[in-house]
């Protein structure tokens, strides 16, 4: 296949936009309900909008930049959805498993899938949103062994719990530790095992 | 190349039919934290029968330092130098990642002169990354000598990296919107200097270690990853390209420059024994330090006079809402940052996808059947470094 032309200094853009736009498509027909959410600012700023936005917040908070996503409404079929984004539309490596706690008062985290297509040369970002007072979502591991340590990762640092991993033990803190530190409301110890933490 | 000649692969069932007719019992091996070939604080459970490994569990977390907590409480540009921290063989490279993400939220793009600087120091910190990382490996399989021939060339570009940004280590150098400053005079010059310097010493590392017997004998046939097991496990870099796969950033997804640059993907190809072995890893690592002093010297032909850094970026960042992945080849892989942000100074996500890490997370699947013995070879052939596992 053809190399994707290169629109950005960062690189291309339009291949992901159109890879969004083809696994909404194919997502949808599968009876899978997701949302395809596209920026809406122009992928380049004006002259000097940097600057002007260094000074003073953005006025209008729903209009962004940056890549486009798809959310998927209903998190019991994520696997469904996973898996349909592997055999059919051909991502065959997962990236990165992460989740987002955007605000300490929004009622949900972000669980985030970016997947890679070796053969389109393409991304894919696929999200799900988790209530935090009932954290949890089916294990990627069986479709993408490689999700392993990622969800480790993310259940221990925001308590997402990941239903059929083979191994949901802590990965990166230590067994005992307690709390989920990269939610928005984690208080910090004030010790552990006798160290000071202040 | 001559025609190499063929090892035929230890025959493992062979081996275990005559540990089978003692009675013996499992025994547990901690390797690590402290353990010179481990590269860092990791440790390693090992399980072995006999002199067979079979099974293996590593333990992370020891240099765990919070950095992606702490992207959420310091502004975009206090974030810079943790990001030189994670890895801190290829700090240039884990700026660039974490630049090219803001500069997408911020839809601007660095100039010209600002895009082969960036260049030309990714590919710099690439061969000082892979000279620690094949000298490295000599260390861990008993070669000791070939590290010092690679720290001598490893001087040399941090002399350069000292002179354009005053540091050795960490950088700081590519910073959202461009780079610190322009090259001062005559850097340019050193750079095509050292260009010629490399490509003379490189014959000696392949000659001395890479061509080695006791090198090839330690390495060929030795923890081999077949290609469908990379993808699956999400490995990149130089794991995903020993097992065969033709798979590079650089090219597949061009950023900066590296659409106009002319080179060749180094694939593994099995040039001792099995595709996807410890030897194809560092085959890779040998003959991509070459390609890169290839893009160098296109770079320093095409750079231009010129600005270097955007003029709309200051210190003060409040990029607009969105998000960002940007994923760069990175010396070990595919470095990701992903950027989440509301539109004011602080970012509320800043995930790190670190590429050490996932192709550690394939180790412990490829360590049980091998040969205790190996686990130095294979772990090291892995060229994980702690800092960014851990994050």
């Amino acid at each position: 296949m053809e190399a994707p032309k290169r629109d950005t200094a960062w690189g291309p853009m339009e291949v992901h936009f159109q890879a969004a736009r083809e696994a909404h498509a194919a997502l949808q027909e599968a009876g899978l309900e997701v949302e395809l959410h596209q920026p809406n600012l122009p992928i380049f700023a004006e002259e000097g909008e940097a600057k002007r936005l260094a000074k003073k917040k953005a006025d209008e908070p729903h209009e962004w930049r940056g890549d486009a996503f798809l959310l998927l409404k209903d998190r019991e079929r994520l696997l469904e959805a996973l898996s349909l984004i592997r055999e059919q539309l051909a991502f065959q490596q997962i990236v990165d498993v992460t989740a987002v706690d955007f605000d300490a008062e929004d009622s949900v985290l972000w669980g985030v899938y970016q997947v890679l297509s070796l053969t389109k040369k393409a991304r894919l970002t696929l999200k799900v949103h988790l209530p935090k007072d009932d954290c949890r979502v089916a294990s990627a591991v069986s479709v993408y062994p490689g999700a392993d340590w990622h969800e480790r990762e993310s259940g221990e640092m925001y308590g997402i719990t990941y239903e059929g991993h083979p191994d949901p033990r802590n990965i990166l803190l230590p067994d005992d530790w307690v709390g989920y530190p990269l939610r928005k409301d984690y208080e910090f110890p004030e010790e552990y095992h006798g160290i000071s933490c202040v | 190349m001559e025609e190499p000649p063929q090892t035929t692969p230890p025959d493992q069932h062979r081996l275990r039919e005559i540990e089978l007719d003692v009675r013996t019992q499992d025994v547990e091996i901690n390797m690590g934290p402290q353990h010179p070939a481990t590269h860092g604080v990791l440790r390693v459970l090992l399980r072995a029968d006999g002199e067979i490994l079979v099974g293996a569990e590593s333990h992370l977390g020891y240099l765990h330092r919070c950095a992606e907590k702490i992207g959420e409480n310091v502004d975009y540009i206090q974030y810079m130098p943790y990001t030189d921290r994670y890895d801190y063989l290829s700090s240039m490279n884990n700026n660039l990642s974490y630049s090219l993400a803001v500069e997408k939220l911020l839809g601007v793009e660095v100039p010209k002169r600002g895009q082969y600087l960036r260049t030309i120091l990714a590919e710099l910190n690439r061969i000082a990354s892979h000279l620690v990382a094949v000298g490295t490996y000599g260390i861990d399989i008993g070669a000791f000598t070939p590290f010092f021939y690679a720290l001598r060339e490893r001087e040399f570009l941090l002399d350069l990296f000292e002179k354009i940004c005053g540091a050795r280590l960490t950088y700081s150098y590519i910073r959202p919107g461009g780079v610190m400053n322009d090259a001062p005079a005559g850097w340019l010059n050193k750079v095509a200097e050292f260009c010629d310097i490399f490509d003379q010493k490189w014959p000696e590392y392949w000659n001395l270690l890479v061509q080695n017997k006791i090198f090839i004998e330690r390495t060929a046939n030795v923890g081999v990853m077949p290609a469908q097991t990379a993808i699956d496990w999400g490995c990149t870099g130089p794991m995903l390209r020993g097992s065969g796969v033709d798979w590079d950033l650089r090219r597949d997804q061009p950023y900066l420059v590296y659409d106009q640059l002319d080179f060749k993907v180094i694939v593994g190809e099995g040039y001792r024994g099995t595709l996807g072995d410890c030897f194809d890893r560092n085959f890779v690592r040998m003959y991509e330090m070459l390609e890169s002093i290839k893009m160098v010297r296109q770079c320093l032909a095409a750079i231009e006079e010129g600005e270097v850094s955007h003029p709309d970026v200051s210190l003060t960042i409040r990029p607009a809402p969105g998000e960002a992945y940007v994923g760069i080849e990175n010396p070990r892989g595919e470095l990701g940052h992903y950027v989440v942000s509301d539109g004011t100074k602080i970012a509320k996500r800043m995930r790190c996808r670190a590429p050490s890490f996932v192709n550690l997370s394939v180790v412990e699947h490829t360590l049980p059947g091998c040969m205790l013995a190996d686990a130095a070879a294979i772990i090291g052939a892995t060229d994980i470094v702690i800092g960014e596992t851990d994050r």
